[in-house]
């Protein structure tokens, strides 16, 4: 069955055109004076280098490596993350922890290489997903650039301080001495 | 200084200081409407427009300087020639597009003439009653079409003839109207003399209210003349990339698109004068009280305004099809002039 295409038939009035056309330039003009009457602030365009869009919530955006509040790391290389990545840009090296101190919990494990191929990674999410730690966060940073490859090659401590400026805390590296450790006491309770 | 250069030579002097004056006007106003042009289509889709460049890194002024860094880039493209084009044709093309369209400014007049020591000075680049008034711009306005078709005959391309051919059928067919519009308008005053306009509209009032189809025919014609769009079969970048000047770069480009605005500008003028009272102060019939310098400035501002219109309706209204240019041109401003004209006729022989 054929199916039949009604035509559009326009009424004399839409035939004249040039309401029609008045019609869009008066359209036009109230784009135009209301764009010109926002502050620069309030347009539609987000300047980007000077203004920055808020990500929403649940983006994934550049690791962090999630630390104690004494600055010591909370990851404790056990290689969930790496087996969950998908796009195998993870790569640990674990060694064991000598100097324990009171907030790590006791663990005896952390990780000697940490590192993340910037270039490799594809930003799912898999490795936040398998921590059991909560050590390792996808957060809202997405300006990643270089000039080289090399350097998108974060290791462990690029991955603790990736956030170190947005959040205002200190950047942490291998020669920061943390803080004694309380008196150890193993019997409680 | 000026007025005692001008009591030296008087006619010589102020004939010089006309042209200067004139060119200067057209060539500094120019620029400035590229300008308008792509902040007022931003503004008008809700964009902001180019804003970066920055003169010595830091005065941004609302994007002017895009302006200057657009001229310097023109100037320093490297200038190239197809080789399969016609290089004679090809070199004389953008002067050819560019000329016309300057020239057409010589007899709008911007201002009430004065009288200064005996001599009558009067404010356009050709005084009134020489016999050609405002037949002239018409005709060289005819010129420009030679601009479109030697740059797209010689570029040797077939975007660019299309373009051409295009644009000079869409210009030829659109003349007619134009033309037949104008007449309505020289039966009306008597006569073609664009000061002679202008003070039938002093004393009577506006065409644009005694003849809004006239004014109407002639606008739209207008656009089609200055192949701007709803009109611009030149170009059409959606079908035959940049039409006429595909082949065209550096400072050939450059005064090609010059031209297009110097044509608005001109255009503009024309308008002004035929129906919108020249530079007469709305409101008001004195004409002889007038500051010189207060008629010059209500000629500056209706050629303004006519101006950002031109810019206005090309971000507003989409491209005709071929086939729907024609149908209007013929069929519709053609018969709209012819009656425009007999009503007028009618009339003035009642």
């Amino acid at each position: 069955m054929a199916i039949l295409v009604k035509k559009v038939q326009l009424s004399w009035w839409d035939r004249l055109y040039f309401p029609a056309v008045l019609k869009g330039m008066w359209v036009t003009f109230g784009h135009f004076i209301r764009q010109l009457l926002t502050p620069t602030s309030k347009r539609f365009t987000i300047q980007y280098p000077e203004m920055k869009k808020e990500m929403p919530e649940g983006y994934r955006g550049l690791h962090e490596l999630k630390q104690f509040e004494d600055g010591s790391i909370k990851c404790v290389a056990c290689f969930m993350c790496q087996e969950a990545c998908p796009a195998r840009c993870i790569t640990i090296e674990a060694e064991e922890f000598s100097d324990l101190n009171f907030t790590q919990g006791y663990e005896e494990k952390r990780p000697k290489i940490f590192k993340i191929d910037m270039l490799r990674c594809i930003y799912c999410g898999m490795c936040e997903e398998a921590c059991p730690k909560d050590a390792i966060w996808l957060r809202k940073d997405y300006e990643l650039a270089a000039y080289d490859r090399l350097s998108l090659n974060y290791g462990k401590w690029d991955l603790m301080n990736t956030y170190a400026v947005t959040d205002g805390k200190p950047v942490q590296s291998e020669d920061n001495e943390l803080p004694p450790s309380p008196p150890r006491n193993f019997v409680t309770m | 200084m000026i007025l005692g250069i001008l009591s030296l030579a008087p006619e010589l002097s102020w004939m010089l200081i006309k042209v200067l004056v004139c060119i200067g006007f057209l060539m500094l106003l120019a620029p400035p409407l590229t300008w308008v042009e792509r902040r007022g289509s931003a503004m008008i889709q809700d964009r902001i427009g180019p804003n970066r460049a920055a003169l010595f890194g830091k005065i941004k002024i609302l994007g002017l300087a895009h302006v200057l860094a657009d001229g310097l880039k023109f100037f320093f493209k490297e200038d190239l020639i197809p080789k399969d084009a016609n290089r004679a044709l090809f070199w004389i093309a953008p002067a050819l597009a560019f000329i016309p369209a300057l020239l057409g400014f010589a007899v709008i007049p911007v201002g009430r003439s004065f009288e200064l020591e005996g001599t009558t000075y009067h404010l356009s680049l050709i005084d009134p009653n020489n016999g050609m008034g405002l037949l002239y711009p018409l005709a060289i306005g005819g010129l420009a079409v030679y601009g479109v078709l030697v740059a797209a005959w010689s570029s040797n391309n077939k975007w660019s003839i299309l373009g051409g051919m295009r644009a000079s059928a869409q210009m030829v067919s659109y003349e007619l109207g134009l033309g037949l519009s104008v007449i309505a308008l020289f039966v009306t005053v008597g006569g073609y003399d664009p000061h002679q306009v202008i003070l039938d509209q002093v004393q009577h009032g506006w065409y644009l209210w005694r003849q809004p189809l006239g004014f109407l025919v002639f606008f739209v014609c207008q656009f089609a003349e200055t192949n701007r769009l709803p009109f611009d079969f030149a170009e059409g970048e959606s079908e035959i990339v940049a039409g006429f000047h595909t082949e065209f770069g550096s400072m050939k480009f450059g005064l090609m698109g010059l031209a297009e605005y110097v044509h608005i500008i001109v255009a503009s003028a024309l308008i002004v004068t035929l129906y919108l009272g020249g530079w007469s102060i709305p409101f008001s019939r004195d004409g002889d009280s007038w500051p010189v310098l207060a008629t010059v400035a209500s000629f500056l501002a209706k050629l303004l305004f006519l101006c950002w219109v031109f810019v206005w309706v090309r971000w507003t209204l989409p491209r005709f099809r071929y086939d729907q240019l024609m149908h209007i041109g013929w069929k519709i401003m053609f018969p709209l002039s012819l009656i425009n004209l007999v009503v007028n006729a009618w009339w003035l022989t009642r």
